[in-house]
Protein backbone atom coordinates (compact mmCIF):
# COMPACT_ATOMS: atom_id res chain seq x y z
CA UNK A 1 0.00 0.00 0.00
CA UNK A 2 1.14 3.58 -0.70
CA UNK A 3 0.85 5.54 2.00
CA UNK A 4 1.12 8.70 0.66
CA UNK A 5 -1.92 7.96 -1.94
CA UNK A 6 -4.11 6.36 1.05
CA UNK A 7 -3.55 9.28 3.12
CA UNK A 8 -4.67 12.26 0.21
CA UNK A 9 -7.31 9.96 -0.57
CA UNK A 10 -9.13 11.83 2.38
CA UNK A 11 -10.17 8.64 3.58
CA UNK A 12 -8.70 9.30 7.34
CA UNK A 13 -10.75 12.58 7.13
CA UNK A 14 -13.94 10.68 6.29
CA UNK A 15 -12.56 8.07 9.05
CA UNK A 16 -12.52 11.04 11.41
CA UNK A 17 -15.98 11.71 10.76
CA UNK A 18 -17.25 8.64 11.99
CA UNK A 19 -19.33 8.46 8.64
CA UNK A 20 -17.21 5.42 7.24
CA UNK A 21 -19.14 2.13 6.21
CA UNK A 22 -18.06 -0.51 8.83
CA UNK A 23 -16.22 -2.34 6.46
CA UNK A 24 -14.19 0.42 5.44
CA UNK A 25 -13.53 1.37 8.93
CA UNK A 26 -12.46 -2.17 10.00
CA UNK A 27 -9.92 -1.64 7.23
CA UNK A 28 -8.81 2.11 8.27
CA UNK A 29 -8.42 0.26 11.84
CA UNK A 30 -6.02 -2.17 10.59
CA UNK A 31 -4.08 -0.26 8.16
CA UNK A 32 -3.47 2.73 11.66
CA UNK A 33 -2.51 -0.46 13.38
CA UNK A 34 0.47 -1.15 11.00
CA UNK A 35 1.48 2.00 9.83
CA UNK A 36 2.46 4.73 12.06
CA UNK A 37 2.37 7.22 9.40
CA UNK A 38 -1.14 7.04 9.30
CA UNK A 39 -1.93 7.31 13.06
CA UNK A 40 0.10 10.50 13.03
CA UNK A 41 -1.85 11.86 10.42
CA UNK A 42 -4.95 10.96 11.53
CA UNK A 43 -3.83 12.61 15.07
CA UNK A 44 -3.00 15.84 13.27
CA UNK A 45 -6.82 16.27 11.65
CA UNK A 46 -8.25 14.70 14.59
CA UNK A 47 -6.65 17.44 16.54
CA UNK A 48 -6.87 20.35 13.86
CA UNK A 49 -10.94 19.64 14.11
CA UNK A 50 -11.23 19.85 17.86
CA UNK A 51 -9.01 22.88 17.49
CA UNK A 52 -11.10 24.19 15.44
CA UNK A 53 -14.43 22.93 17.14
CA UNK A 54 -12.69 24.79 20.21
CA UNK A 55 -13.07 28.11 18.77
CA UNK A 56 -16.87 27.26 17.51
CA UNK A 57 -17.37 26.46 21.47
CA UNK A 58 -20.50 27.69 23.00
CA UNK A 59 -21.01 27.73 26.58
CA UNK A 60 -24.15 26.12 27.50
CA UNK A 61 -26.21 26.95 30.84
CA UNK A 62 -24.25 26.45 34.02
CA UNK A 63 -27.73 24.86 35.24
CA UNK A 64 -27.50 22.41 32.83
CA UNK A 65 -24.20 20.54 34.18
CA UNK A 66 -26.08 20.42 37.78
CA UNK A 67 -28.55 18.38 35.89
CA UNK A 68 -26.48 16.14 33.98
CA UNK A 69 -24.92 15.46 37.14
CA UNK A 70 -27.82 14.37 39.14
CA UNK A 71 -28.89 12.73 36.10
CA UNK A 72 -25.33 10.66 36.63
CA UNK A 73 -25.68 10.27 40.55
CA UNK A 74 -28.99 8.76 40.37
CA UNK A 75 -27.79 5.98 37.48
CA UNK A 76 -25.02 5.33 39.22
CA UNK A 77 -27.21 4.34 42.47
CA UNK A 78 -29.63 2.38 40.15
CA UNK A 79 -26.48 0.02 39.21
CA UNK A 80 -25.29 -0.56 42.56
CA UNK A 81 -28.47 -0.48 44.68
CA UNK A 82 -31.08 -3.42 43.28
CA UNK A 83 -34.04 -3.96 45.60
CA UNK A 84 -34.60 -7.50 45.61
CA UNK A 85 -37.30 -9.17 47.36
CA UNK A 86 -35.49 -12.19 48.87
CA UNK A 87 -35.74 -15.20 47.14
CA UNK A 88 -33.30 -18.47 45.99
CA UNK A 89 -31.52 -16.28 43.64
CA UNK A 90 -31.25 -12.94 45.75
CA UNK A 91 -27.35 -13.53 46.33
CA UNK A 92 -26.35 -13.83 42.91
CA UNK A 93 -28.29 -10.66 41.86
CA UNK A 94 -26.84 -8.78 44.73
CA UNK A 95 -23.22 -10.56 43.41
CA UNK A 96 -23.74 -9.34 39.76
CA UNK A 97 -24.70 -5.77 40.85
CA UNK A 98 -21.32 -6.05 42.90
CA UNK A 99 -19.63 -6.90 39.83
CA UNK A 100 -20.81 -4.59 37.92
CA UNK A 101 -20.13 -1.61 40.18
CA UNK A 102 -16.77 -2.71 40.30
CA UNK A 103 -16.19 -3.36 36.94
CA UNK A 104 -17.65 0.90 36.57
CA UNK A 105 -15.20 1.76 39.20
CA UNK A 106 -11.96 -0.26 37.78
CA UNK A 107 -12.97 1.15 34.24
CA UNK A 108 -13.17 4.69 35.72
CA UNK A 109 -10.28 4.23 37.68
CA UNK A 110 -8.14 2.28 35.10
CA UNK A 111 -9.21 5.88 32.79
CA UNK A 112 -8.34 8.10 35.38
CA UNK A 113 -4.68 6.49 35.76
CA UNK A 114 -4.50 6.52 31.61
CA UNK A 115 -5.23 10.59 31.60
CA UNK A 116 -3.06 11.08 34.32
CA UNK A 117 -0.50 8.92 33.15
CA UNK A 118 -0.41 10.59 29.74
CA UNK A 119 -0.79 14.20 31.74
CA UNK A 120 2.79 12.97 33.42
CA UNK A 121 4.15 12.41 30.37
CA UNK A 122 3.48 15.27 28.86
CA UNK A 123 4.84 17.05 31.39
CA UNK A 124 8.18 15.11 30.90
CA UNK A 125 8.52 15.80 27.79
CA UNK A 126 8.16 19.43 28.21
CA UNK A 127 10.26 19.29 31.21
CA UNK A 128 12.74 17.62 28.84
CA UNK A 129 12.39 20.35 25.83
CA UNK A 130 13.12 23.19 28.73
CA UNK A 131 16.22 21.22 30.04
CA UNK A 132 17.57 21.20 26.48
CA UNK A 133 17.12 25.19 26.42
CA UNK A 134 18.55 25.56 29.08
CA UNK A 135 21.67 23.81 28.67
CA UNK A 136 21.45 25.59 25.73
CA UNK A 137 21.33 28.67 26.87
CA UNK A 138 23.94 28.30 29.30
CA UNK A 139 26.84 27.00 26.65
CA UNK A 140 26.05 30.22 25.30
CA UNK A 141 26.58 32.16 28.53
CA UNK A 142 30.29 30.05 29.38
CA UNK A 143 31.11 30.63 25.42
CA UNK A 144 30.86 34.46 26.13
CA UNK A 145 32.11 34.24 29.35
CA UNK A 146 34.91 32.60 28.01
CA UNK A 147 35.71 35.10 25.34
CA UNK A 148 35.36 38.52 27.47
CA UNK A 149 37.47 36.60 29.98
CA UNK A 150 40.22 36.21 27.13
CA UNK A 151 39.39 39.75 25.97
CA UNK A 152 39.92 41.37 29.35
CA UNK A 153 43.62 39.28 29.88
CA UNK A 154 44.52 41.05 26.61
CA UNK A 155 43.37 44.86 27.69
CA UNK A 156 44.98 44.49 30.94
CA UNK A 157 48.38 43.26 29.57
CA UNK A 158 50.78 45.75 29.51
CA UNK A 159 52.63 44.56 26.54
CA UNK A 160 49.77 45.17 24.13
CA UNK A 161 49.55 48.86 22.61
CA UNK A 162 46.45 50.42 22.03
CA UNK A 163 46.08 52.00 19.12
CA UNK A 164 43.09 54.48 18.40
CA UNK A 165 41.90 54.97 14.55
CA UNK A 166 40.27 57.68 14.23
CA UNK A 167 37.41 58.30 11.27
CA UNK A 168 38.97 60.08 7.76
CA UNK A 169 36.98 62.86 5.70
CA UNK A 170 35.24 60.25 4.33
CA UNK A 171 33.58 58.52 7.65
CA UNK A 172 34.20 61.17 10.48
CA UNK A 173 32.35 59.47 13.13
CA UNK A 174 33.70 56.10 12.17
CA UNK A 175 36.17 54.52 15.42
CA UNK A 176 38.21 51.08 16.00
CA UNK A 177 41.17 49.98 18.04
CA UNK A 178 43.91 47.74 17.42
CA UNK A 179 45.64 45.96 20.47
CA UNK A 180 49.31 45.46 19.23
CA UNK A 181 51.82 43.54 21.14
CA UNK A 182 55.08 44.02 19.93
CA UNK A 183 57.18 41.94 21.34
CA UNK A 184 55.44 38.67 19.63
CA UNK A 185 53.62 40.82 17.13
CA UNK A 186 49.67 39.76 17.70
CA UNK A 187 47.42 42.21 16.56
CA UNK A 188 43.46 42.25 17.57
CA UNK A 189 40.77 44.39 16.73
CA UNK A 190 38.33 45.87 18.50
CA UNK A 191 35.41 47.55 16.73
CA UNK A 192 34.00 51.06 18.28
CA UNK A 193 31.74 52.27 15.33
CA UNK A 194 31.74 51.35 11.89
CA UNK A 195 28.80 50.85 9.94
CA UNK A 196 26.30 48.25 8.26
CA UNK A 197 27.90 47.10 5.17
CA UNK A 198 26.00 45.24 2.08
CA UNK A 199 26.54 40.98 1.91
CA UNK A 200 29.31 41.24 -1.32
CA UNK A 201 31.50 44.12 1.47
CA UNK A 202 33.85 43.47 3.91
CA UNK A 203 36.41 45.40 6.07
CA UNK A 204 39.89 45.29 5.46
CA UNK A 205 42.75 46.26 8.26
CA UNK A 206 46.23 47.10 7.15
CA UNK A 207 48.98 47.72 8.66
CA UNK A 208 51.49 50.84 7.29
CA UNK A 209 55.17 48.81 7.19
CA UNK A 210 58.43 51.14 6.02
CA UNK A 211 55.41 53.05 3.45
CA UNK A 212 53.88 50.08 1.82
CA UNK A 213 50.13 48.67 2.80
CA UNK A 214 50.39 45.32 4.32
CA UNK A 215 47.06 43.24 4.82
CA UNK A 216 45.96 42.38 7.77
CA UNK A 217 42.90 40.55 7.52
CA UNK A 218 38.99 40.98 6.82
CA UNK A 219 36.12 41.49 9.34
CA UNK A 220 32.45 41.97 9.49
CA UNK A 221 30.88 45.55 10.61
CA UNK A 222 29.34 43.70 13.47
CA UNK A 223 32.26 41.57 15.55
CA UNK A 224 31.80 41.98 19.20
CA UNK A 225 35.11 41.71 21.53
CA UNK A 226 38.32 41.29 20.14
CA UNK A 227 39.31 39.90 16.67
CA UNK A 228 42.56 38.44 16.31
CA UNK A 229 44.24 39.45 12.98
CA UNK A 230 47.40 38.74 11.24
CA UNK A 231 50.90 39.46 12.77
CA UNK A 232 52.69 42.34 12.04
CA UNK A 233 55.99 44.32 13.12
CA UNK A 234 57.92 47.28 12.47
CA UNK A 235 54.05 48.94 11.99
CA UNK A 236 53.62 53.05 11.70
CA UNK A 237 50.17 52.98 11.31
CA UNK A 238 46.76 50.96 11.11
CA UNK A 239 44.19 51.77 8.73
CA UNK A 240 40.76 50.15 7.83
CA UNK A 241 39.20 50.19 4.61
CA UNK A 242 35.70 48.87 2.49
CA UNK A 243 36.51 46.19 -0.13
CA UNK A 244 34.98 43.36 -1.88
CA UNK A 245 34.24 40.32 0.61
CA UNK A 246 37.32 38.54 1.16
CA UNK A 247 39.59 41.68 0.71
CA UNK A 248 42.10 42.74 -2.00
CA UNK A 249 45.93 42.72 -2.12
CA UNK A 250 46.30 46.49 -2.05
CA UNK A 251 43.89 48.96 -0.40
CA UNK A 252 41.14 51.21 -1.96
CA UNK A 253 42.69 54.09 -0.32
CA UNK A 254 38.81 56.14 -1.48
CA UNK A 255 36.98 53.67 0.99
CA UNK A 256 39.29 54.13 4.01
CA UNK A 257 36.90 54.59 7.32
CA UNK A 258 39.45 55.26 10.06
CA UNK A 259 43.53 55.79 10.17
CA UNK A 260 45.66 55.44 13.36
CA UNK A 261 49.50 56.14 13.49
CA UNK A 262 51.07 53.82 16.31
CA UNK B 1 -13.43 12.57 36.63
CA UNK B 2 -16.17 13.64 34.99
CA UNK B 3 -16.25 16.74 36.20
CA UNK B 4 -13.00 17.13 33.73
CA UNK B 5 -14.59 15.90 31.29
CA UNK B 6 -17.13 18.37 31.31
CA UNK B 7 -15.55 21.02 32.02
CA UNK B 8 -12.77 20.31 29.06
CA UNK B 9 -15.27 19.80 26.33
CA UNK B 10 -18.97 20.41 27.33
CA UNK B 11 -18.30 23.88 25.19
CA UNK B 12 -16.95 22.38 21.92
CA UNK B 13 -19.94 19.94 21.84
CA UNK B 14 -22.84 22.05 23.03
CA UNK B 15 -21.38 24.18 20.53
CA UNK B 16 -21.73 20.84 17.61
CA UNK B 17 -24.97 20.63 19.34
CA UNK B 18 -26.57 24.08 19.05
CA UNK B 19 -25.63 24.32 15.41
CA UNK B 20 -27.04 21.32 14.52
CA UNK B 21 -30.41 21.87 16.36
CA UNK B 22 -31.40 25.64 17.29
CA UNK B 23 -34.23 25.23 19.57
CA UNK B 24 -32.30 25.47 23.13
CA UNK B 25 -33.84 23.19 25.35
CA UNK B 26 -33.33 20.21 22.51
CA UNK B 27 -29.66 21.09 22.33
CA UNK B 28 -29.56 21.14 25.86
CA UNK B 29 -30.99 17.25 25.88
CA UNK B 30 -29.03 16.57 23.78
CA UNK B 31 -25.94 17.39 25.38
CA UNK B 32 -27.48 15.83 28.37
CA UNK B 33 -27.94 12.49 26.73
CA UNK B 34 -24.18 12.45 25.47
CA UNK B 35 -22.78 13.17 28.28
CA UNK B 36 -24.49 9.94 30.15
CA UNK B 37 -24.08 7.59 27.27
CA UNK B 38 -20.34 9.23 26.99
CA UNK B 39 -19.80 8.26 30.83
CA UNK B 40 -21.34 5.09 30.41
CA UNK B 41 -19.25 3.96 27.37
CA UNK B 42 -15.98 5.51 28.46
CA UNK B 43 -14.54 2.04 28.91
CA UNK B 44 -15.34 1.19 25.50
CA UNK B 45 -13.18 4.22 24.18
CA UNK B 46 -9.87 2.77 22.73
CA UNK B 47 -7.31 5.50 21.99
CA UNK B 48 -5.29 3.12 19.34
CA UNK B 49 -8.48 4.57 17.59
CA UNK B 50 -8.56 7.80 17.56
CA UNK B 51 -8.50 10.74 19.66
CA UNK B 52 -10.57 11.22 23.04
CA UNK B 53 -12.26 14.14 21.48
CA UNK B 54 -12.85 12.83 18.43
CA UNK B 55 -14.68 9.97 20.15
CA UNK B 56 -17.09 12.12 22.37
CA UNK B 57 -17.85 14.58 19.44
CA UNK B 58 -19.24 11.46 17.24
CA UNK B 59 -21.60 10.41 20.15
CA UNK B 60 -22.60 13.93 20.63
CA UNK B 61 -22.83 14.59 16.84
CA UNK B 62 -24.90 11.35 16.20
CA UNK B 63 -27.44 12.11 18.92
CA UNK B 64 -27.93 15.29 17.93
CA UNK B 65 -28.46 14.37 14.15
CA UNK B 66 -30.46 11.47 14.97
CA UNK B 67 -32.73 13.80 17.34
CA UNK B 68 -32.84 16.34 14.32
CA UNK B 69 -34.66 13.64 12.18
CA UNK B 70 -36.87 12.59 15.07
CA UNK B 71 -40.48 14.33 14.49
CA UNK B 72 -40.05 16.50 17.33
CA UNK B 73 -37.61 18.43 15.43
CA UNK B 74 -38.67 19.52 11.82
CA UNK B 75 -35.36 19.45 10.03
CA UNK B 76 -34.87 23.39 10.69
CA UNK B 77 -31.15 22.58 11.09
CA UNK B 78 -31.56 22.82 6.87
CA UNK B 79 -33.18 26.23 7.13
CA UNK B 80 -30.82 29.66 7.77
CA UNK B 81 -28.13 31.07 5.85
CA UNK B 82 -25.31 29.16 6.50
CA UNK B 83 -22.91 32.20 6.25
CA UNK B 84 -24.48 33.85 9.61
CA UNK B 85 -24.07 31.07 11.32
CA UNK B 86 -20.94 32.63 13.11
CA UNK B 87 -22.66 35.96 13.72
CA UNK B 88 -25.66 33.71 15.20
CA UNK B 89 -23.44 32.20 17.80
CA UNK B 90 -22.03 35.82 18.74
CA UNK B 91 -25.27 37.22 19.06
CA UNK B 92 -26.76 34.35 21.37
CA UNK B 93 -26.80 34.96 25.35
CA UNK B 94 -24.60 38.57 25.84
CA UNK B 95 -23.45 37.03 29.77
CA UNK B 96 -21.62 34.14 27.95
CA UNK B 97 -18.51 34.95 26.48
CA UNK B 98 -18.41 33.97 22.84
CA UNK B 99 -14.34 35.42 22.29
CA UNK B 100 -13.67 31.52 20.62
CA UNK B 101 -16.38 31.84 18.16
CA UNK B 102 -14.51 35.53 16.74
CA UNK B 103 -11.26 33.32 15.91
CA UNK B 104 -13.38 30.69 14.22
CA UNK B 105 -14.31 33.28 11.38
CA UNK B 106 -11.29 34.30 11.49
CA UNK B 107 -9.86 30.91 10.70
CA UNK B 108 -12.44 30.48 8.07
CA UNK B 109 -12.44 33.16 6.60
CA UNK B 110 -8.99 32.27 5.23
CA UNK B 111 -9.97 29.51 3.27
CA UNK B 112 -11.65 29.79 -0.57
CA UNK B 113 -15.55 29.73 -0.19
CA UNK B 114 -15.53 26.15 -1.61
CA UNK B 115 -13.65 25.11 1.23
CA UNK B 116 -15.29 27.21 4.01
CA UNK B 117 -18.54 25.42 2.84
CA UNK B 118 -17.84 21.93 3.17
CA UNK B 119 -16.05 22.54 6.84
CA UNK B 120 -19.15 24.73 7.98
CA UNK B 121 -21.49 21.69 7.09
CA UNK B 122 -19.53 18.57 7.31
CA UNK B 123 -17.91 19.89 11.14
CA UNK B 124 -20.43 22.91 12.01
CA UNK B 125 -23.82 21.81 10.91
CA UNK B 126 -23.35 17.80 11.36
CA UNK B 127 -23.78 17.00 7.55
CA UNK B 128 -22.68 13.68 6.41
CA UNK B 129 -20.92 13.73 2.74
CA UNK B 130 -22.99 12.24 0.76
CA UNK B 131 -25.72 14.93 2.18
CA UNK B 132 -23.81 17.59 1.28
CA UNK B 133 -23.66 16.29 -2.35
CA UNK B 134 -26.85 15.46 -2.75
CA UNK B 135 -28.40 18.48 -1.47
CA UNK B 136 -26.36 20.85 -3.16
CA UNK B 137 -25.16 18.74 -6.66
CA UNK B 138 -21.91 18.65 -5.57
CA UNK B 139 -20.44 15.29 -6.70
CA UNK B 140 -19.14 12.79 -4.19
CA UNK B 141 -15.24 12.83 -4.88
CA UNK B 142 -15.32 16.87 -5.39
CA UNK B 143 -16.78 16.80 -1.73
CA UNK B 144 -13.95 14.59 -0.55
CA UNK B 145 -10.85 16.62 -2.11
CA UNK B 146 -12.59 19.95 -1.03
CA UNK B 147 -12.38 18.06 2.79
CA UNK B 148 -8.78 17.16 2.25
CA UNK B 149 -7.66 20.17 0.71
CA UNK B 150 -9.52 22.48 3.34
CA UNK B 151 -8.36 20.16 6.21
CA UNK B 152 -4.75 20.47 5.10
CA UNK B 153 -5.04 24.53 4.74
CA UNK B 154 -7.10 24.48 8.31
CA UNK B 155 -3.69 22.36 9.77
CA UNK B 156 -1.57 24.61 8.76
CA UNK B 157 -3.36 27.83 9.76
CA UNK B 158 -3.67 26.26 13.40
CA UNK B 159 -0.17 25.30 13.33
CA UNK B 160 -0.71 21.66 13.32
CA UNK B 161 2.24 19.52 11.71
Amino acid sequence: MNVRDYISSGILEEYALGNLAERERLEVESNLAKYPELRNELDAIEEAVERLLERAAKTPRPELKTKIMSSLAARSKEAIVIPLPGSGVTIWKYATAASVALAITSAALAYMFWNNWKKAETNLTELIAQNQQIAQDYNVVNQRLDKIEGDLGIYDNPSFRKVVMKGTKAAPDAMASVYWNESNNEVYLSIQNLKQLSQEKQYQLWAIVDGQPHDMGVFDGDMKGLVKMKPGAGIAAFAVTIEPKGGKESPTMETMQVLGNT
Amino acid sequence: MFEYLYDHYSGALYGVASRIISKESVAEEVLHDAFLRIWERIESYDPGKGRLFTWMLNITRNLAIDKSRSKEISRDRKTGDISNFVHSVDRASPEIQHVDAIGLKEVLDQLPDEQKFVVEYLYLRGYTQSEVAEEFNIPLGTVKTRLRLAMTALRSKLKIT
